[in-house]
């Protein structure tokens, strides 16, 4: 392609040698400005330019960024969010937007404690009802915005209070240690060679069950999770009926329903998918980290990060446009932030201060970025 | 009938031995307004019907009750002599009714074969992903078939002018193979050319004789133009109906005109009576 494209942008050396360091120079170009159109062609083409970009700045600033045990530092930075934000941008989409998320996330772990440890139910049956409950919750956020037609930010806004109330109800307000997330130790005797010797240490090995492992607590578990379910569902977005209706709904909802697009139904789904993602989260970290403090500060910080991946990944806060790729990504590049500000040092109470900047310009590059873009692109 | 509003009316018979619709006392009010008083309509295979009435007459309401969109308070209706009570928009184009609305519906974020083939979309099935590939070729084939230019198919519709949205939702519908077509101001936002072209479409399709059409039009030029009879709706009932080659121009803006003056000296009547 890239051949046939240069050799018509030159015809009176149509056929060069093939050796030709200037024609092969050329064609190189060629496929660097063709590549370079191709991401900006992309909704999430200029969220990609700046995370690389900010990836490359914490590269040159710190010795340790580009290292294996960093990437495993900045998984849970950015594999939770984007979970949740997957979840979200079907909401967003909608031209709607769900802050019960903040509260599943916190709810949902105490509600897998209280069924898996309080009433004996295994482990996997209590992450399924406990999901199921989260499925439940986003109905009722559907049913309020989609049939009774409350504004889904004051809607789901009575979701967060109630739901993080009940989440200190259930808890009385203490950490619960998360069961099927214990660490057991065994002492091994390893070998080692030292100068020459054989010498034989006694270490600790911690184990961790299949379950954790599987839910949260496996050093890639929360990637492949993430992973997988951004796919599905940027799948189910661009490929299935389910995410052409839900563009439609957010871009021109009275022209879904005239068409015969059954506008309720969607949005109720698309908030019940919203409500699971959250409280999928929730498990997933909460096994990760072996227990679950009743704190609602943090699980809004958790709410307003997703949203904002949502948002910089490229979907429109007034519906009708987004990507599910856009949020994992946008969600990389706030992680990335946050760990590259903490590699560099930066006083742990500048964090939040630098991360809103770093948004804030995030966001105007994108924007103008996208501007560039159009130049490019023959799609809107 | 002692109804002073009827009493002028011209009213041809409410049904015909060849009807494909017939639309009896059909009432529809919404809170305090009553859009629809008591509808009487039929129409005629393979007939063009223009629906005339002023803004507010009740019109679009009309046809939204018969394409599914909404139901009405009273009154049946009867689709090839069966009765025909629509459930949804989807179970009114299972019957074969298919309607192009005054605002489109349209969605500007997706693209035009997209746009031609909500809710009948092609799928690659067993798998419940989009053929996206037979929807650019389907839709390519259907408005090259009715000789509508529209350049690009994977355009958003954004992009396309007036006239040219115009043509989408309309060829969506007549793409459909629906029987009974209902055209919401087909001519509005259309430049003198495009609007000539849905009017030749509507021509072509009365020849080939298939489909039926229900059409709402402002300009009885068009009217006298496409349509082979005209029912105009005033303060909810059909106060006219005639096939157009016994009618004019001059007779139809008589009686919107009449019914106008009427309207305000009774409502100057109602200001200058004393308040009980």
């Amino acid at each position: 392609m890239a051949n046939v494209a240069a050799g018509a942008a030159s015809p009176e050396k149509a056929t060069p040698p093939e050796g030709d360091p200037a024609h092969t120079r050329r064609v190189s170009l060629a496929n660097g400005r063709q590549l370079l159109e191709r991401v900006l062609s992309l909704r999430e083409g200029s969220i990609i330019v700046v995370t690389i970009v900010t990836a490359l700045y914490f590269a040159l600033e710190t010795s340790s960024f580009f290292t294996s045990a960093n990437f495993k530092t900045l998984l849970p930075y950015f594999a939770p969010y984007a979970i949740i934000a997957a979840g979200e941008v079907f909401v967003m989409i909608l031209g709607e937007i769900d802050l019960s998320i903040g509260a599943m996330y916190l709810f949902t772990p105490f509600l897998f404690y209280k069924l898996s440890a309080s009433w004996g139910i295994p482990l996997v049956p209590s992450v399924v009802i406990a999901l199921l409950v989260c499925m439940g919750v986003g109905l009722a956020n559907g049913f309020f915005v989609a049939v009774i037609g409350i504004n889904s930010f004051v809607a789901t806004l009575g979701m967060l209070f109630t739901f993080e109330g009940l989440a200190l109800i259930i808890s009385h307000g203490e950490t619960k240690s998360i069961p099927g997330a214990e660490v057991t130790h065994s002492e091994v005797s390893v070998s080692h060679i030292v100068n020459g010797h054989h010498i034989v240490l006694k270490e600790t090995v911690n184990h961790i069950g299949t379950f954790a492992k599987i839910f949260g607590a496996g050093v890639y578990s929360e990637l492949i999770w993430a992973l997988v379910i951004v796919i599905v569902l940027q799948i189910a977005l661009t490929f299935t009926r389910w995410g052409l209706y839900t563009v439609a709904i957010g871009s021109n909802k009275l022209g879904a329903a005239e068409a015969g697009v059954k506008v309720n139904s969607v949005m109720i789904r698309n908030f019940v998918l919203c409500a699971l993602t959250a409280g999928l989260v929730g498990i997933l970290e909460a096994v990760r980290a072996g227990s679950v403090e009743p704190d609602p500060a943090g699980s809004n910080e958790i709410l307003f990060f997703a949203i904002a991946a949502g948002v910089i990944g490229g979907t429109l806060l007034t519906g009708g446009s987004g990507t599910v790729v856009g949020a994992l990504i946008g969600a990389l590049f706030l992680g990335i932030l946050r760990d590259g500000l903490i590699l560099k040092g930066v006083n742990a109470n500048y964090l939040l201060f630098y991360t809103g900047l770093a948004v804030l310009i995030a966001m105007t590059v994108n924007i103008y970025v996208q501007r560039a873009r159009r130049g490019y692109s023959g799609s809107g | 009938m002692a109804d002073p509003l009827i009493e002028h009316a011209v009213v041809g018979p409410a049904s015909a031995p060849d009807d494909v619709l017939r639309v009896e006392h059909i009432a529809k009010r919404f809170g305090p307004v009553t859009a629809l008083r008591d509808v009487n309509l039929h129409l005629k295979k393979g007939e063009v019907l223009g629906l005339l009435g002023d803004n507010g007459a009740g019109k679009s309401t009309l046809i939204k009750i018969i394409s599914g969109f909404q139901k009405q308070d009273s009154g049946q209706m009867f689709l090839h002599d069966q009765p025909y009570q629509p459930k949804s928009v989807d179970d009114a184009r299972a019957k074969g009714i298919d309607t192009v609305y005054q605002d489109l519906a349209l969605i500007d974020e997706l693209s035009v074969y997209h746009n031609l083939f909500l809710r009948r979309e092609r799928l690659l099935l067993p798998l419940p992903l989009l053929d996206n590939r037979r929807m650019k070729r389907e839709a390519r084939a259907a408005l090259d078939e009715i000789g509508i230019n529209i350049p690009r198919i994977d355009v958003s519709v954004a992009r396309l002018s007036g006239g040219q949205r115009q043509a989408i939702a309309v060829a969506r519908t007549v793409s459909s193979a629906s029987d009974i077509i209902l055209l919401d101001e087909p001519l509005a936002a259309m430049g003198a050319k495009e609007g000539a072209q849905i009017l030749d479409l509507v021509a072509r399709l009365k020849e080939e004789g298939r489909v039926s059409i229900i059409m709402i039009l402002h300009n009885y030029v068009h009217v006298l133009e496409a349509c082979d009879r005209v029912s105009l709706i005033q303060d909810g009932v059909i106060a006219l109906d005639k096939p157009t080659a016994e009618t004019s121009v001059e007779e139809l803006t008589d009686i919107v005109v009449n019914e106008y003056r009427r309207a305000r000296a009774e409502l100057h009547e109602e200001g200058a009576a004393p308040p009980a």
